[in-house]
C-alpha cells in the first residue's frame, strides 16, 4: 500500500488464458499490446480467441499508446480483496484513444478529484509477479 | 393474434432465508410439492423440467437429471438454463418452446439456490485475468460505473432511488415469505444514511444473497381446461437478449438488452408498454429499475427518475410493481432470484397475492437480468408478458 497507489502489492496475480499470453509478455516490456483486426481495422480488448468483429483468427497485436479518457469511474469502499483497512481507490473505465474500454485503477489521483472525460495515461502496476496495466493522470 | 396455446397453472416460493444452512435440492423439493399442490396435479403428470443453474452445486455437470432423480422425475425433456437472474424467465419460454414441439406437456420450471450457505461458483475468464486484479467490489462496483456514468449524461436523483426502495420494502412487510431481516420498515433517510459500497452504490442500493426457491408448472392450456384448472397465468410475450451490442467497443453503458427484448415481447403480445399493468423487473441494484423502465419505454431515456417521482408504485398504486418486495427487499436467492419475481406476477395474476393483491390482475410483465460483462452493462435480459386467463 501507498499514497499513490493504495492496492500496491495487494492485487492478486492474473489467471491467464493461453491465447493472451502475448499481452503479458508484452506487458514485461513494458509494452501495452492490445489485439487488432486487419480486416474491420478495430482493435479489442480484453483479448480473445478471434475477431469479435469477424469471428477470424487473424487477429495481429499492435502496441498502442495507452493514452485516454476517463468513460466512467467508481470509487471502492468495500474491496474484495481481503486486506484490513485498505484506503478507498478508484476503479475506472478507461477509453483508449485506439478505440477500446479498459478497466483499470486510477492511481497517482485523489478520490475526490476523479472525473468523467479527464485525460489519462498509461501505469504500470505489479499484480502478483506481473505488469499489470493501471493509469494516472496524463 | 398472441397465442394463448400455453398456461402456467400453479406457482410456489419457498421461505427465504440468510445462511438457512439447507441444501438446493431440499428447497427444490419444497417449491415442487407448492408448485404440485397450486396447480392441483400428480407428481406423474410432469415430464419436463427446466431449471436454472445455481452457486450452491455449481461445478456438477449433471445438475438437472441428479436433481430429477432428488425429485423422483421421469422426464421426456430435462434442461438447465444458464442466463443467471433472467433464468427463471428464460426457462418458462423453453418450456413454451418445448411443449410446442411435440416434446413434453407437462414442465416443471424450477429455480433453486442456497448461495448464502453453500458457494460453490467459480467464475472463470476474463474475471480472473483481467478484473480481479483491478479490485473492483463485483456487481456493486460494475454498478457504480454504470451509475456515475447514467449521471453524468443525466443526472441521477437518489431521492428517486430512496422511493423505490422504501416502495419495495413496503410491499416485503407484507410478503411472509420475504426474507425477516429485510421485513423492517425502511425511510428515505435509511436509505440517504446507508454506508457506501462502491460510489455512488450504497448498501441499500444492493440484494443481500440469501437462500430460496420457486417453481411453476407449465403446460398447455387445453390439458389445464382439460383437469379442471380454475386460474391461469399466459405466457403471451418474450424477448431475450444476450451480450447487448457485444460487437461495439465502445457502447453507451447505459442501454440495456431490455430494449430489444421488450420490444419483441409486446409485439408478440399485440401490446403497447402502456397496457401493461403491473411491473416485476429484476432488481439486483435500484438502478437496473430506472435503466429498465427506460429501455422498455414507460419513459424516455434519462427521463427514469422524474418517471419514479411521479408515479405510485405501490401494489395500490398506478403502476404496481415488485410487489412481493423484490429481490432488494425479500432476499436474493442466489440465481434462483429471478424468481422471485416471476413467481410474485403469478401469484397476483391469480389473485393469490393476499393483503397486497393488485386491483388489476388481468396483465404482468417480468424482467430478468443475468451477469455482468467486462466494462459493459449486464449480460443477459428477458422480458415476459403474462395474461391472466
Amino acid at each position: 500500500m501507498s499514497e499513490r497507489d493504495p492496492l500496491e502489492g495487494l492485487r492478486p496475480a492474473p489467471v491467464k488464458q493461453d491465447f493472451s499470453q502475448p499481452f503479458w509478455d508484452g506487458a514485461a516490456q513494458g509494452k501495452f499490446l492490445l489485439q487488432y483486426c486487419p480486416e474491420s481495422g478495430k482493435y479489442q480488448f480484453y483479448p480473445r480467441p478471434v475477431s469479435v468483429q469477424t469471428g477470424k483468427r487473424n487477429l495481429e497485436w499492435r502496441e498502442v499508446s495507452g493514452r485516454g479518457t476517463v468513460y466512467s469511474h467508481t470509487v471502492t469502499y468495500r474491496s474484495p480483496i481481503p486486506v484490513k483497512g485498505i484506503k478507498p481507490y478508484i476503479v475506472a473505465l478507461v477509453e483508449l484513444e485506439e478505440g477500446v474500454r479498459v478497466m483499470a485503477n486510477l492511481i497517482g489521483c485523489p478520490v475526490e478529484a476523479v472525473k468523467i472525460g479527464m485525460a489519462v495515461k498509461l501505469a504500470w502496476v505489479k499484480a502478483g509477479e506481473d505488469n499489470f496495466p493501471a493509469f494516472e493522470p496524463a | 393474434m398472441p397465442q394463448r396455446d400455453i398456461a402456467i397453472i400453479g406457482a410456489s416460493e419457498t421461505k427465504i432465508e440468510l445462511r438457512s444452512g439447507r441444501t438446493t435440492y431440499d428447497l427444490a423439493g419444497e417449491a415442487m410439492a407448492g408448485a404440485l399442490a397450486s396447480a392441483g396435479l400428480e407428481k406423474h403428470e410432469i415430464d419436463g423440467l427446466a431449471v436454472t443453474s445455481c452457486f450452491s452445486d455449481a461445478g456438477n455437470p449433471f445438475f438437472s437429471p441428479i436433481l430429477a432423480g432428488y425429485l423422483g422425475l421421469q422426464l421426456d425433456w430435462c434442461q438447465t438454463t444458464d442466463l443467471g437472474g433472467a433464468g427463471a424467465t428464460g426457462s418458462v419460454a423453453r418450456a413454451a418452446m418445448a411443449i410446442r414441439a411435440g416434446l413434453c406437456h407437462t414442465v416443471l420450471v424450477l429455480s433453486a439456490d442456497a448461495q448464502s450457505s453453500d458457494n460453490r461458483g467459480d467464475i472463470r475468464g476474463f474475471r480472473g485475468e483481467f478484473q480481479y486484479p483491478v479490485g473492483i467490489m463485483g456487481p456493486p462496483g460494475y454498478f457504480g460505473l454504470l451509475s456515475n456514468r447514467y449521471d453524468h449524461q443525466y443526472g441521477l436523483d437518489p431521492r428517486a432511488l430512496a422511493k423505490l426502495a422504501v416502495t419495495q420494502r413496503d410491499h416485503a412487510l407484507l410478503n411472509p415469505l420475504a426474507c425477516d431481516k429485510l421485513r423492517k420498515p425502511l425511510t428515505e433517510a435509511d436509505y440517504l444514511a446507508s454506508p457506501m459500497i462502491s460510489h455512488p452504490i450504497r448498501m441499500l442500493d444492493c440484494v443481500m444473497v440469501a437462500d430460496g426457491a420457486s417453481a411453476c408448472i407449465v403446460t398447455t392450456t387445453e390439458r389445464a381446461k382439460a383437469i379442471g384448472v380454475k386460474r391461469m397465468a399466459h405466457p403471451i410475450g418474450y424477448g431475450e437478449r444476450v451480450n447487448h451490442l457485444e460487437a461495439e467497443n465502445c457502447p453507451d453503458i447505459t442501454k440495456v438488452g431490455q430494449e430489444v427484448a421488450g420490444a419483441k415481447a409486446l409485439a408478440q403480445a399485440g401490446m403497447k408498454i402502456g397496457d401493461i399493468k403491473q411491473f416485476h423487473p429484476y432488481d439486483d441494484f435500484l438502478i437496473a429499475i430506472i435503466l429498465q423502465m427506460e429501455g422498455l419505454g414507460f419513459c424516455k431515456p434519462g427521463e427514469g427518475c422524474k418517471y419514479v417521482l411521479e408515479h405510485d408504485f405501490h401494489f395500490n398504486g398506478d403502476l404496481p410493481l415488485n410487489t412481493g418486495g423484490g429481490q432488494i427487499s425479500a432476499g436474493q436467492a442466489g440465481l434462483a432470484g429471478g424468481a422471485h419475481n416471476l413467481t410474485e406476477a403469478l401469484r397476483q395474476l391469480f389473485g393469490e397475492a393476499g393483503e397486497r393483491q393488485v386491483k388489476d390482475r388481468s396483465n404482468a410483465m417480468v424482467t430478468g437480468i443475468g451477469w455482468i460483462p467486462y466494462g459493459r452493462n449486464w449480460g443477459s435480459s428477458t422480458v415476459l408478458v403474462l395474461e391472466a386467463g
